[in-house]
């Protein structure tokens, strides 16, 4: 595959899922939670994909699902994103036992596989929507804490933040004015990979019912609920399937593209 | 080990403080009457202060013991002993499946001779990362029972859809990465002075990316392959799920689903051993195959 050509796809698919949740309610001509037609109704007019077990138009599901779906992926990676680079700016600017204590808690708690610890945390709070995109969101911080410790630390050995610090600039101010800025090109680069990231936590958890209500327009736990027509109605079970699949992979694609178009030549 | 420690203290505490009381769910499920809830509180040890909990706790764990199931009333060693078995048996074969199917991409993208041959394998390596464990094993579920392909003759469908099929869901998630890391590395290191040394003395372009160019990437392919053996272990949670097959991680999600802790405690805490035990053993290996590692440790 050609890279450009790659972009270009991944590009336009994310943009067409995006106008999809945000103008989920224009686009859909049925209520996604109520039953519009009898049980696994084929494609019609009023609904090109057919309707899935409970009657409910499998399209508008879709739709909304993009919107609850993706609005889950980014409120855990901003939670992971700023509770990360938080503690990786804590850790890189104070060094000595802070350093070490944030460094210590960050490896433990990748002792746990991300989505084990995810599943940790559901335990604690109970399955719901929010406890799942809590927990990707938190259950993710640990590893972006210590993957911008590392990039704030390789701005901190650069001659210029010796420099300022030899003017007697104080370490909050380095955080601020030089750490954080410079450490932004790869933070952001992070950032990318973690919200595919959390999209696949996401949709896994909800897919193995941890979200709690069944009937929620999610394209995890659409997945999971397709399963059970899976051989004589497989759409129910591959289109949200797939949503996911394509999403995921165009996020990793532009993550690539950004990554290798930043580096110089 | 100091590592484990702190993952199983986390454990303890992000239960005990996130749930509240994990017995709120038997009396809104009305399984109890609020006298027989006192009693399971005192036999769980649950109306004593936090740190003798905590203590008492730490000191089961030497014993191996992890408390009781809050809905059999069984200990919960036994009720994961009797699923680890399938589990197991899953994840050894999706680790080696992922690790032969990682290395046999890994290399075939990094033999340039054949353009097509590469760019198929650096295609299905970035596939296999990409797609959801869930997808890929609903894919496979539909291949094999709408097409011809489910009434190949084999050893039995049984053993097939059994473990051959979840074994190779699991392996294809891990293999992306392996293949990625082995398609680096070995990039990597053909550039290096003896890989022309090799090729002036006259050694042949298969053997001198297999023996020269592969082996001093072992180390970091090893330690990739226990970090996806802990992986593999999340991934189980799907693939048992999928393939409706029994197992430690449809006890996790059933566990929590039901508000049973101690079940759940108790897998986070092996899930934490394996890990830990994974890098160990990666360590080990990894002095065993690169002398160089041997002097500076």
């Amino acid at each position: 595959m050609s890279g450009r050509l790659g972009a270009g796809l991944a590009l336009t698919w994310l943009g067409a899922i995006l106008v999809l949740a945000l103008l989920a309610p224009w686009l859909s001509p049925n209520d996604p939670l109520q039953p519009v037609a009898p049980p696994l109704a084929g494609p019609s007019q009023s609904m090109p994909l057919g309707s899935d077990a409970l009657g409910r138009d499998v399209w508008s599901r879709l739709a909304y699902g993009a919107r609850l779906t993706l609005a889950a992926a980014s409120l855990s990676t901003t939670l992971t994103v700023v509770i990360g680079s938080v503690l990786g700016l804590a850790a890189a600017a104070s060094g000595g036992w802070t350093d070490r204590a944030i460094v210590a808690g960050a490896n433990a708690a990748l002792a746990i596989p991300g989505l084990v610890l995810a599943m940790l945390i559901i335990a604690a709070i109970g399955p719901s929507l929010t406890a799942v995109v809590l927990a990707v969101g938190l259950g993710a911080a640990p590893g972006f804490a210590r993957l911008a410790r590392t990039s704030f630390l390789q701005v901190r050995e650069r001659a210029y933040v010796t420099a300022s610090g030899a003017l007697g600039a104080s370490r909050l101010w380095t955080a601020r004015f030089h750490l954080l800025p410079n450490a932004w090109p790869s933070l952001a680069s992070l950032t990318t990979t973690h919200f595919a990231w959390a999209l696949l936590g996401i949709t896994t958890l909800t897919f193995l019912g941890l979200a709690g209500d069944p009937s929620l327009p999610e394209w995890g736990a659409m997945l999971n609920s397709g399963r059970a027509h899976l051989l004589d109605v497989p759409r129910l079970a591959l289109l949200p399937g797939v949503a996911i699949a394509l999403t995921i992979m165009a996020v990793h694609r532009l993550g690539e593209r950004g990554a290798t178009g930043r580096s110089p030549g | 080990m100091l590592t484990a420690f702190v993952a199983v203290t986390l454990t303890f505490f992000a239960l005990r403080l996130g749930g509240g009381d994990p017995t709120d769910s038997l009396m809104a499920q009305n399984l109890v009457t609020p006298e027989q809830l006192a009693a399971v509180r005192a036999t769980l040890g649950l109306d004593q202060p936090l740190i003798v909990q905590y203590a008492s706790f730490l000191a089961g764990l030497l014993r191996f013991d992890l408390g009781v199931s809050l809905f059999n009333s069984r200990p919960v060693v036994t009720v994961i002993a009797e699923q680890l078995g399938p589990t197991l048996r899953l994840a050894s074969a999706g680790l080696l499946i992922a690790i032969v199917l990682g290395l046999a991409l890994g290399i075939l993208s990094a033999w340039s001779r054949n353009r097509l041959a590469a760019d198929g394998a650096r295609w299905v390596s970035s596939l296999a990362t990409g797609l959801p464990v869930a997808l890929t094993g609903i894919l496979v579920i539909l291949l094999f029972s709408a097409t011809p392909l489910g009434r190949l003759p084999g050893p039995g469908l049984g053993w097939t859809r059994g473990l051959l099929l979840p074994a190779l869901v699991l392996g294809f998630a891990s293999a992306g990465a392996i293949a990625r890391a082995v398609n680096t590395e070995l990039s990597r290191s053909r550039a290096e002075p003896y890989m022309s040394a090799a090729a002036a003395r006259g050694v042949r372009h298969g053997p001198r990316l297999l023996w020269h160019a592969l082996r001093p990437a072992l180390p970091l392919v090893i330690s990739l392959c226990a970090l996806q053996a802990a992986y593999l272990f999340a991934g189980t949670v799907v693939t048992e799920t999928v393939f409706s097959r029994p197992g430690i991680g449809r006890l996790l999600v059933s566990s929590i689903l039901q508000g049973d802790y101690p079940v759940a405690q108790g897998l986070v805490v092996l899930a934490a051993l394996i890990y830990t035990l994974s890098q160990v053993m990666a360590d080990l290996l990894a002095l065993l195959v690169d002398p160089r590692l041997r002097g500076s440790s």
